[in-house]
């Protein structure tokens, strides 16, 4: 009996050891958030901090319970407009690191250009392309199409030209085309490159698409967040902070998922 | 010396020598790097002919251009004067008939590849000439029977470098270039990739020419040593072994053998 009864808890602990593991390795991030929280909410409580001015995360809780629906509303337009930059950003941005590395002639010629449009803070453009193109969907997606750009660019090319000497001799030996070094080398050899780009400009197009909505918009949680602060509703501001920053870990997710998935070796033969 | 009666010494190759039996004929080449007063001569009047069949190393300090001129032979380098034919082709058109094959220093494999399709590159891409061997065949003949499916990363130097010598031979070569193959790896390893490199050798009947900086090594596997000296890069003498074709490493420790590397070593001073 007593032996049966030692036996299985042991069983099950073998069975369970991989989410046990897990939740051991994170532990101490889940305790330093719980602890943040709670020193927040001390705080607000021990000077008395107006709610206005800093609300305490009982009632940052309350607002999503309240204002969920607002939320949940604002939430779309912003995600769609995210999204829709970040496919548009980084397309154009491989398609043109694609050009680039195969014609020094365009990559002399655009490379410098697209190193200017950087250098513009995109704070400066939002006003110039809500003129152009007016409140709707379009000059948010052009935003964050155009943070999602440049490091894409940068990266892919880099990528792209990763290919090691040795790599193009054995190429040239076995009488390549251009184009299969390209489908059968480059391509491959860029992904490390393209998903780190990527990674980076699935937060910076939330970003886009927020400071887009702060110049001209009534729906998104661009405007909600403006919305919010003009009106001293600190609770909802925080929330639609914190619903901003959920997104962004959302698209960070998925793109993370996407490497795992496509990029299944590691680059140790390079020496 | 004692050497004498079993090393057969020519300044240059026998001319006698039937145009049939000649795998690859180089004649008076010249390679030369750079231009103007920074140009470097790497190679200057080199002439040798190698027999069809037979497995010649080459041996010289550092600089010697030994690479370049296999790499010559491989039509990654182009010459300044003088003429090569393999199997009575030009270079080029002997690559693009896959007449030969390359193994480099690094084994060279896409990292995205399993072992098996590293060894059918070949095929994919350049017209994937006529004739081919069996991918898993050629995986069973260098000893990786079992680890088709493994990623480079997932491989040993020495397991790399035995999928390099498969992926070589995958479209039937009657020549097989080799730069330096085994001079990364350990001298366990490379012992073992030696004997299995003979024993390939006689079972496929393919001519190889072999790189190396090792006496020893050029010793124990070739049929032939030639031996270039440096600045400007010249044949200094075409050494043929005679040891038998069935060599065992326990041979190097014989006195025949040692013999052999004395008459090399002393070659190489001289350079």
């Amino acid at each position: 009996m007593a032996d049966v009864a030692h036996r299985s808890p042991a069983l099950t602990q073998t069975a369970a050891f991989g989410f046990a593991d897990r939740f051991r390795d994170r532990l101490p991030a889940l305790l330093a958030v719980v602890g943040l929280v709670a020193g927040w909410q001390l705080v607000v409580w021990a000077f008395s901090v107006p709610t206005y001015m800093a609300p305490g995360p009982l009632d940052v809780l309350a607002s999503f319970r309240d204002d969920g629906w607002t939320l949940w509303n604002n939430f779309w337009p912003t995600f769609f407009e995210s999204v829709l930059g970040f496919v548009f950003g980084n397309l154009v941005a491989i398609l043109l690191a694609i050009w680039f590395v195969h014609s020094r002639t365009a990559e002399k010629a655009f490379y410098p250009i697209a190193v200017f449009i950087n250098t513009i803070p995109i704070i400066a453009v939002a006003p110039i392309l809500v003129l152009i193109f007016g409140s709707g969907y379009l000059p948010k997606v052009i935003i964050a199409a155009l943070i999602c750009f440049f490091p894409t660019l940068v990266n892919m090319v880099r990528g792209l030209k990763a290919v090691t000497p040795a790599t193009l001799d054995l190429m040239r030996v076995l009488s390549a085309s251009k184009s299969e070094i390209f489908w059968k080398v480059r391509i491959q050899s860029s992904l490390p490159f393209l998903f780190a780009a990527l990674k980076i400009a699935s937060t910076t197009c939330v970003i886009g698409a927020i400071v887009a909505e702060w110049i001209g918009s009534n729906y998104g949680l661009g405007a909600l967040i403006i919305e919010a602060t003009y009106n001293f509703r600190s609770p909802l501001l925080y929330a639609t902070v914190f619903t901003a920053a959920l997104l962004a870990v959302l698209l960070f997710t998925l793109v993370s998922i996407a490497e795992t998935r496509l990029i299944r070796w590691k680059t140790s033969d390079v020496h | 010396m004692g050497a004498s009666a079993l090393v057969r010494s020519a300044a240059m190759p026998a001319a006698s020598a039937a145009k049939a039996d000649v795998a690859v004929s180089v004649r008076d080449v010249d390679v030369v790097f750079g231009e103007r007063e920074s140009a470097v001569t790497a190679l200057s009047g080199v002439s040798v002919d190698i027999p069809a069949g037979s497995l010649v190393t080459m041996l010289g300090p550092s600089g010697c251009g030994k690479s370049t001129l296999l790499r010559a032979i491989a039509d990654l380098v182009p010459l300044g004067a003088g003429e090569i034919t393999v199997l009575g082709r030009s270079p080029e058109q002997a690559r693009r008939e896959r007449n030969f094959s390359f193994v480099f220093q690094d084994a060279t494999l896409l990292p995205w590849r399993s072992a098996i399709d590293n060894v059918r590159l070949p095929l994919e891409v350049g017209g994937g000439g006529s004739a081919h061997a069996e991918p898993a065949e050629l995986l069973e003949l260098v000893g990786l029977k079992g680890r088709e499916k493994a990623l480079p990363s997932e491989l040993s130097g020495g397991m790399r470098q035995r999928v390099a010598i498969a992926r070589a031979l995958v479209s039937r070569p009657k020549i097989l270039l080799m730069d330096e193959p085994f001079g990364a790896l350990d001298e366990i390893t490379r012992d073992k990739l030696n004997e299995e490199l003979l024993r390939i050798w006689r079972e496929t009947g393919t001519t190889i020419m072999f790189v190396t900086h090792s006496i020893p090594e050029a010793a124990f596997l070739g049929q032939h040593v030639l031996v270039l000296a440096s600045h400007p890069g010249r044949v200094k003498e075409f050494v043929t072994v005679d040891l038998p074709a069935e060599r065992r490493l326990a041979m190097r420790d014989t006195l025949e053998f040692v013999q052999i590397t004395a008459h090399l070593r002393r070659l190489l001073e001289e350079c």
